[in-house]
């Protein structure tokens, strides 16, 4: 007997709940194909809204109407709340109302989400560094300068250190500055204004050597470059090299008349080469005669400044001669050395240079401390002074 | 063997055979075939079936709270316009002008969408055989939109939970399900509209098991959180998973500084009271009211809520997520913060009492974000050391006010860690929790929702009260074991020595080795002995009959209930040894436990 084909018998499995699975399912993909549609058209809608809304704020911002933009902002975060770069702004706008708690408050948000947006870290460095949290701002504005940065990344990291730089030199974090300088050092191209920036804050921290390197740097790529050539000018004068100083000082005056500053300093150098008897190069008359000048320049300095007339030596650096600093009043051991100080009497006593001299410094650093800075001269003698008593 | 069965019986909470609806719908209950036949049957048990379908009631539910949130952001925009900042003229008109037709359509149209939804899910449950019409979630959806979006003080959390229950109700009754899962199905459709409006599964969960069921099991819970996690699936496609609001870690400086909180928590408890107060007093006014006034009264309270916002406080209009996320970026004063709560009580009291349709959630978390802001800024005016932080405050005032207000601890607590994704907040949140929900039930005993129901005439249950209601335990009945006790080897000679030294029960228990426990009669264990069975032990006397099954001390008296009509003697045994007979229980004890206890 043929064996009959066995048939595929799928009644068992057509029951009512596969079925209404079936259905529910269809419902369910018919239902979110509309939803999407209609979110879509919602999207678009909100997308749009808070991109009409953003840009009036930018706007407003940017005019630094920061009321108007504040608003604006808010408005546009309805739209499309968790955009970070509307809230980055809306905290600008505050921040430019000094509403810096409340900037604060979202830019903390933004940084819990994005620690390494360096926008937020610089934001939220400033309003550390304006509610005087010097560990708080020093924290996000390293954060800022390792962060990542839309756009050109080395430039803005490069501000952001510069920015650090200042805040550290306001509160006299001199050398934390300088470190910061230093890594900033290697960062700069060879762009003389950078270079002269770089140079000018060597400068603020007194860190002259490396000042001097950038506007060398500088005067190098641009070679008449006021800015470069009077902050060489700063840098040399106040490492002591006068003649260096004067150099790049007239250059600086040469190039920029309007440049007090650079003249004055030129003056002071001036007279400092001018009034200093140990410098080497110069004949031994001229040098009793420049003696015989400074010495006479403290004796009006006395006169002028009549209180330091009688005090004792002033607490000097170094200590002056024992002879003076036993003699007691500086105004005594003046009148005393005064009738010396001829050409002859220096000719015949060769240590008598050196006891007027440190005469002098002794009553220009005592009238300087009781009645403050004198003229040129008197400033000319002081920086003689801080250079013999450093050598 | 009976009694283990029984034993089963009461630990899965089963409460009794399936019903006759079942036995047909199931597909287990036709011919048997081929393994894979009755695998592919069982897979489409109903309980089973019922957990699948929760899936599609939360996918539903979750894509029309997504279309209800679209509605509202277009009700918005074109009543009041796309700014930040709204008109004066625009402000006025468009509260009173919805309010206008939102009284046409609930009076002449959509009935049943007045109120908050809350107790209607309720009512479909307890007195409706899970019945809501769909015409309801249409109505909800138009009228709490329109309601919303022009501005009325109201949030759209709980309209959401009555459209999820709605849907849900509408599938279950095309397909025509049981009757026991009729009644659950709008609690299920009920968590995913909630879950998906506040993005907050697990809130939702327990929202709706706290406040809505208001018993665990397993059955229930897994229905409830597979809608919850799935429209939160849904909605979270569409509208992103960003918690709703966002704080930074809260670090308490030190442990004193949750005194601050507890200060939060007794003002908010106050303001709970004051709240509720205020809707339970002046909903039945404004109802009592002539029926022509019901078409004025959302214009009223529209137009006044407009005066509020023009008279400088913009920010009661609508549910006002925006502002509480500025609240808590520090964005007001905080005297100006305690003026935004009182003001924003007034506006949500006068939206809700006049039955303009929608929620009471984002209201409550509004007034509760600003009181929080508030006191914390004022207690850092007073304190300046305390550690201190808008969004913390606000967040913790949130749930402070769900405490104390709508009276649900648990959800309150993880609410507040859902909407925020901030865990470090929880210590704080409990604290103030406490304060208020214990300060709210002591000077408002009936909750808002049973007052709401109550004003309707429905008595719906408590869920507070079933919470907090002392039941009986087997221990309250049963009487010590004095009785003559039998071990199952002792021969009938032996147990009838025994249980003719002292007198007692007529029924006499025997142990079984090494569990079980059986009964027999004293008169029949005397029949025995005096036929010459004396010999055999009672163990050969008894192995045809069934045990007889025990209860344990902790047990709900309840329970004791189903044996003790049927077994005249049934033995409390210890959980540790069930050979140990702590004490017996018959019926006579059980009657009168309960009627001593009625009495009390």
């Amino acid at each position: 007997m043929a064996k009959e084909p066995r048939r595929l018998d799928l009644s068992p499995y057509l029951t009512r709940e596969p079925v209404i699975l079936a259905v529910l399912t269809g419902l369910a993909i018919a239902s979110f194909l509309t939803v999407t549609g209609l979110s879509r058209l919602y999207s678009a809608q909100q997308a749009s809204l808070a991109e009409r809304w953003s840009a009036r704020g930018v706007n407003d911002l940017n005019a630094q109407r920061y009321q108007i933009a504040i608003t604006e902002f808010r408005t546009a975060l309805l739209y499309d709340r968790d955009n970070g770069a509307y809230q980055l702004s809306l905290a600008q706008a505050l921040m430019g109302l000094n509403r810096t708690d409340e900037a604060d408050a979202y830019l903390v948000n933004l940084w819990a989400r994005q620690p390494e947006n360096g926008v937020v870290n610089l934001e939220l460095a400033r309003i550390a560094a304006k509610k005087n949290q010097t560990e708080r701002a020093l924290r996000f504005y390293h954060n800022a300068i390792y962060a990542i940065w839309p756009g050109g990344q080395e430039t803005e990291r490069r501000k952001t250190r510069l920015e650090l730089i200042n805040y550290l030199l306001q509160i006299n974090a001199r050398t934390q500055a300088e470190s910061e300088l230093i890594a900033l050092e290697t960062d700069i191209g060879e762009d003389p204004s950078q270079q002269t920036r770089l140079g000018e804050l060597f400068v603020r921290v007194q860190d002259y050597n490396r000042a001097l390197s950038a506007f060398r740097a500088a005067l190098k790529l641009d070679r008449g470059n006021p800015r470069a050539n009077a902050g060489a000018g700063i840098a040399t004068f106040e490492m002591g090299q006068y003649a260096a100083a004067q150099r790049y000082l007239r250059e600086a005056v040469a190039a920029s008349s309007g440049d007090t500053a650079s003249s004055a300093l030129l003056a002071t150098t001036e007279s400092v080469l001018k009034m200093d008897p140990f410098r080497p190069q110069i004949s031994d008359v001229e040098r009793n005669q420049i003696a015989i000048n400074a010495f006479n320049a403290a004796g009006d300095r006395l006169k002028a400044c009549p209180s330091a007339a009688g005090a004792g030596a002033p607490p000097a650096p170094k200590p002056a001669a024992p002879s003076i600093a036993e003699a007691g009043g500086l105004a005594q051991q003046w009148q005393k050395l005064k009738p010396q100080m001829t050409p002859r009497g220096l000719r015949q006593n060769p240590d008598l240079l050196n006891t007027a001299m440190n005469l002098s410094f002794q009553i220009e650093h005592q009238a300087t401390s009781t009645c403050g800075p004198g003229g040129p001269a008197d400033k000319a003698l002081l920086f003689i002074a801080n250079l013999h008593e450093e050598n | 063997m009976f009694h283990s069965q029984a034993r089963i019986s009461v630990e899965e909470g089963r409460s009794g055979p399936p019903t006759p609806e079942i036995v047909q719908d199931t597909a287990v209950g036709r011919t048997p075939g081929p393994a894979s036949i009755s695998i592919f049957q069982s897979f489409f048990r109903e309980d089973r079936f019922f957990l699948i379908l929760s899936v599609f009631i939360g996918i539903f539910s979750g894509l029309a709270v997504v279309c209800f949130r679209f509605a509202i952001d277009w009700c918005r925009i074109y009543f009041l316009g796309s700014g930040a900042v709204q008109s004066p003229i625009r402000l006025l008109l468009a509260p009173t002008l919805a309010g206008l037709i939102i009284a046409v359509l609930v009076i002449h149209v959509f009935p049943l969408a007045r109120g908050s939804g809350v107790n209607q899910t309720k009512a479909a449950l307890y007195i409706y055989n899970g019945y809501i019409p769909l015409k309801t979630a249409v109505g909800k959806f138009i009228t709490s939109a329109l309601a919303i979006g022009s501005g009325h003080s109201l949030g759209p959390e709980d309209p959401s939970l009555q459209i999820g229950a709605c849907l849900a109700s509408a599938l279950g009754r095309k397909l025509r399900l049981s009757r026991d899962h009729m009644r659950l199905i709008a609690p299920v459709g009920a968590a995913a509209g909630l879950a998906a409006a506040f993005n907050a599964p697990i809130s939702a969960v327990l929202f709706v098991i706290e406040e809505v069921i208001g018993r665990w099991t397993a059955g229930i819970l897994g229905s409830v959180v597979l809608s919850a996690v799935s429209s939160v699936v849904v909605m979270r496609w569409f509208l992103g998973s960003e918690p709703l609001f966002r704080i930074p870690p809260v670090e308490l400086l030190r442990p004193s500084e949750l005194i601050a909180y507890a200060v939060l928590g007794i003002v908010g408890g106050l303001a709970s009271v004051v709240f509720a107060s205020g809707i339970s007093t002046l909903r039945p006014l404004c109802k009592s009211l002539r029926p022509w006034t019901q078409y004025l009264q959302p214009a009223l309270a529209g137009l006044l809520v407009g005066c509020i916002a023009v008279l400088g406080a913009p920010q009661v209009m609508g549910a006002g997520y925006q502002y509480m996320d500025e609240a808590m970026h520090g964005q007001f004063t905080w005297q100006f913060m305690a003026i935004l709560a009182l003001l924003k009580i007034v506006a949500t009291l006068l939206s809700f009492v006049s039955g303009t349709p929608g929620g009471m959630f984002a209201p409550t978390l509004f007034i509760g974000a600003m009181f929080g802001a508030a006191v914390g800024g004022a207690e850092h005016a007073l304190l300046p050391h305390l550690s201190w932080s808008p969004g913390t405050y606000a967040l913790v005032g949130m749930g402070v006010l769900f405490a104390g207000f709508l009276r649900a601890p648990m959800t309150s607590v993880f609410m507040v860690l859902e909407v925020s994704g901030n865990y470090s907040i929880i210590v704080p949140v409990i604290v103030a929790n406490t304060f208020a929900y214990v300060i709210s039930r002591t000077l408002q005993p009936v909750p808002i929702f049973d007052a709401l129901s109550r004003q309707d005439g429905l008595e719906l249950p408590s869920m507070e009260e079933q919470r907090e209601e002392s039941i009986l335990r087997v221990e309250d009945a049963m009487q010590p074991p004095t009785e003559v006790l039998l071990e199952a080897k002792d021969t009938l000679d032996k147990a009838w020595k025994l249980a003719s030294q002292r007198e007692g029960n007529d029924v006499l228990l025997v142990r079984f080795s090494p569990s079980g426990w059986g009964s027999m009669d004293r008169d029949e264990l005397k029949g025995f002995v005096e036929d010459g069975k004396g010999s055999q032990t009672l163990e050969s006397i008894l192995a045809g009959s069934s045990q007889i099954p025990y209860l344990h001390p902790d047990q709900p008296l309840d329970i004791a209930l189903r044996y003790v009509d049927r077994w005249p003697l049934v033995p409390v045994v210890n959980r540790a040894n069930l050979r140990e007979l702590e004490g017996v229980i018959t019926q006579r004890d059980v009657l009168e436990r309960y009627r001593d206890f009625g009495g009390e």
